[in-house]
């Protein structure tokens, strides 16, 4: 059974970011392949080596310094998730959470980046279509996911995202998932490996 | 010729030809404020002010109040024609005042965009402060309710009297961040109340003061409710003004033991009529006469009619404005009957280019997936990603229909055996949706 995380979903719910999860267990749905949902709260227990994917969306700023005030013990448990190939799945300004895992830098914009976006990647064939609403950009043009036609990539440059095994963090915001059925099935394949 | 007379002279000018031209706008303003951009401070304002902001429902709240101050005597400066914008705000002073600045009115009534009220503070100075509510809108112009929290706090006077309900806890932080004078309303527990959750992605799950996570008696909507933290000592405190026995079929609320109309069947009509009616209670008016007003004025603006036995109802949204949508979508799940919705606008925003809609995903269409809905239409330019959104709802695919425009599915509509229509659509769509199932056009 595949076990899909979502981490802190009450706080990390500014741009319809569970249509993420939605895009991904209705592709299940269809398959017949069976999976769970599991919420975790901010009172919860994280169970690194119980969950196959591990997702992240937007949220509020001091929610996002909370949260990874939260997730700072853990540093080593989601490397050790991360290096063991599992899918960590983190969209929008959620980017920032994880600067602590020393893997990419972030850099924080007083003007916050609005745009719409039309990239293309490695990962799937065709557009992606998706909407950048964020203060953060990645800092960095290592290990990209897009290239981006339309919007504004890392560093302000033409590349956006990061990826490392199945680490993927992209700025674009909520339901990139639900827009994007290539994205999304290669996010599905990843799970059905 | 001094720099403000000037501003409103040419102010006042520019009226006169929009008058004679026939067009109404905040031109006039705009010019003012280009010969004096300090324009607001050099007025004269009555001694009564009240500024109406939030994300919704705050035009109708400030027009209930401006028509109701008007039949008990008051003369009032209204920007009911003028934009919610600084230079819409300047026209209606501009238009109001003599030319030595003085706006002769009793009192000021001014509906103000969020993100406006900071810079007309200092100015005008209000003596009450609506918030009719906060909630997610336009994410890429608003970002986050945290935002426009912040931009209505800066600069606001302390002697500013601040007007929300009680139901809703994130509207706490005024009270938590500010010295100001806090006075609250709230609609009681009723009828279509509810104790379990049955929306996702909302704004406030946790206390805004402590932040541990509130626990709710029941919901009314959304997250307005009787809440309280088990942590900390922030509750629901049963304010002085309460609404209690909310018919929405009726729509009516009663206050005491008198019925007031709220002026439609949705439940943020109520909330609006009653920011209004706290309001109207801080100044001299008899509860009567306030009362009288609010029903006089207040009458059912609901759009629906009944053809060929059929009962057809427009439920108005706002794009990009999920809690307006859920609103509507809470008024279909409330109705037992069989039923085809049709969901359409015709473009999500006015304002700029920007293609977002990531807002559907936080409007909760699974509380239509259930036996009384018929079908649902997917309508307009973006019927193929409303369809989408429906099909992850769980909606079946069998029951989602995608159309152009709504005269495609008129005849399925005619011939459908569900007797009720609902259109849950953005104002862009209202009146189509009337052009098309009330004309007749054999």
């Amino acid at each position: 059974m595949i076990t899909i995380a979502r981490l802190y979903p009450d706080e990390l719910t500014l741009y319809g970011e569970i249509g993420n999860i939605k895009a991904l267990t209705y592709a299940l749905d269809q398959k017949n392949i069976k999976y769970k949902v599991i919420d975790i709260d901010k009172e919860d227990k994280i169970e690194w080596n119980k969950y196959d994917l591990i997702y992240l969306g937007s949220g509020r700023e001091n929610y996002l310094k909370e949260i990874q005030k939260r997730l700072l013990p853990y540093k080593d448990e989601l490397l050790n998730y991360i290096e063991s190939e599992k899918i960590l799945l983190v969209t929008g300004n959620a980017i920032s959470i994880f600067s602590f895992l020393d893997l990419y830098e972030v850099k924080r914009y007083d003007e916050r980046i609005v745009s719409d976006v039309e990239a293309t990647s490695s990962l799937c064939k065709g557009i992606i279509k998706g909407f950048q609403n964020t203060e953060y950009l990645l800092d960095g043009s290592n290990h990209v996911i897009f290239n981006i036609e339309k919007g504004i990539g890392n560093n302000k440059t033409k590349l956006e995202g990061f990826t490392y095994k199945n680490f993927y963090a992209t700025t674009m915001i909520g339901p990139i998932l639900a827009r994007n059925d290539n994205l999304n099935n290669y996010f599905i394949e990843l799970l059905t490996k | 010729m001094h720099l403000k007379t000037l501003s409103i002279i040419v102010g006042k000018l520019t009226l006169i030809a929009g008058k004679i031209l026939k067009r109404g706008s905040s031109l006039p303003g705009m010019l003012s404020l280009a010969v004096n951009p300090h324009i607001l401070n050099k007025l004269t304002y009555p001694k009564i002010k009240l500024f109406v902001t939030g994300s919704s429902g705050k035009g109708s709240t400030a027009k209930l109040i401006a028509k109701t101050l008007k039949d008990n005597g008051y003369s009032v400066c209204f920007n009911d024609m003028g934009s919610n914008l600084k230079r819409g705000v300047v026209t209606t002073c501009i238009k109001n005042c003599n030319l030595r600045g003085k706006i002769k009115k009793d009192i000021l009534v001014l509906e103000v965009d969020e993100r406006y009220v900071k810079e007309m503070y200092k100015a005008i100075k209000p003596n009450y402060l609506i918030v009719t509510n906060l909630t997610k809108d336009q994410p890429p112009r608003q970002y986050n309710i945290d935002i426009i929290l912040k931009e209505i706090e800066t600069n606001i006077p302390k002697e500013t009297k601040i007007i929300t309900t009680m139901d809703e806890p994130y509207l706490r932080n005024f009270e938590l961040d500010l010295p100001n004078k806090n006075i609250y309303f709230s609609v009681d527990k009723n009828k279509y109340s509810y104790k379990k959750q049955i929306f996702e992605n909302l704004n406030t799950y946790y206390c805004p003061k402590c932040g541990k996570r509130l626990t709710y008696d029941y919901y009314n909507f959304e997250t307005l409710g009787k809440y309280s933290c088990l942590e900390c000592d922030l509750k629901w405190n049963k304010p002085e003004i309460i609404g209690t026995e909310l018919s929405l079929e009726e729509g009516t609320i009663k206050i005491g033991e008198q019925v007031l109309s709220i002026g439609g069947d949705m439940l943020f009509n109520a909330y609006n009529t009653l920011a209004s009616y706290t309001f109207l209670k801080e100044l001299d008016i008899e509860e009567e006469n306030i009362i009288k007003s609010i029903n006089t004025h207040n009458h059912n603006k609901n759009i629906e009619f009944v053809k060929k036995d059929k009962l057809y109802k427009a439920l108005n949204c706002k794009a990009e404005n999920a809690t307006t949508y859920n609103a509507c979508v809470f008024k279909v799940y409330l109705d037992p009957d069989l039923k085809d919705v049709i969901i359409g606008w015709k473009e999500i925003s006015r304002r700029y280019d920007h293609y977002d809609i990531s807002w559907l995903y936080d409007v909760e269409f699974e509380l239509l997936n259930n036996d009384t809905l018929n079908k649902v239409y997917a309508v307009g330019i973006d019927k193929e990603n409303i369809k989408k959104r429906l099909l992850l709802a769980n909606i079946p695919e069998e029951k989602i229909i995608t159309a152009n425009t709504l005269d495609e599915i008129k005849e399925d509509i005619i011939k459908s055996k569900s007797q009720k229509v609902y259109g849950i659509l953005n104002f862009d769509y209202m009146d189509p949706f009337t052009n098309t199932f009330k004309e007749d056009k054999e």
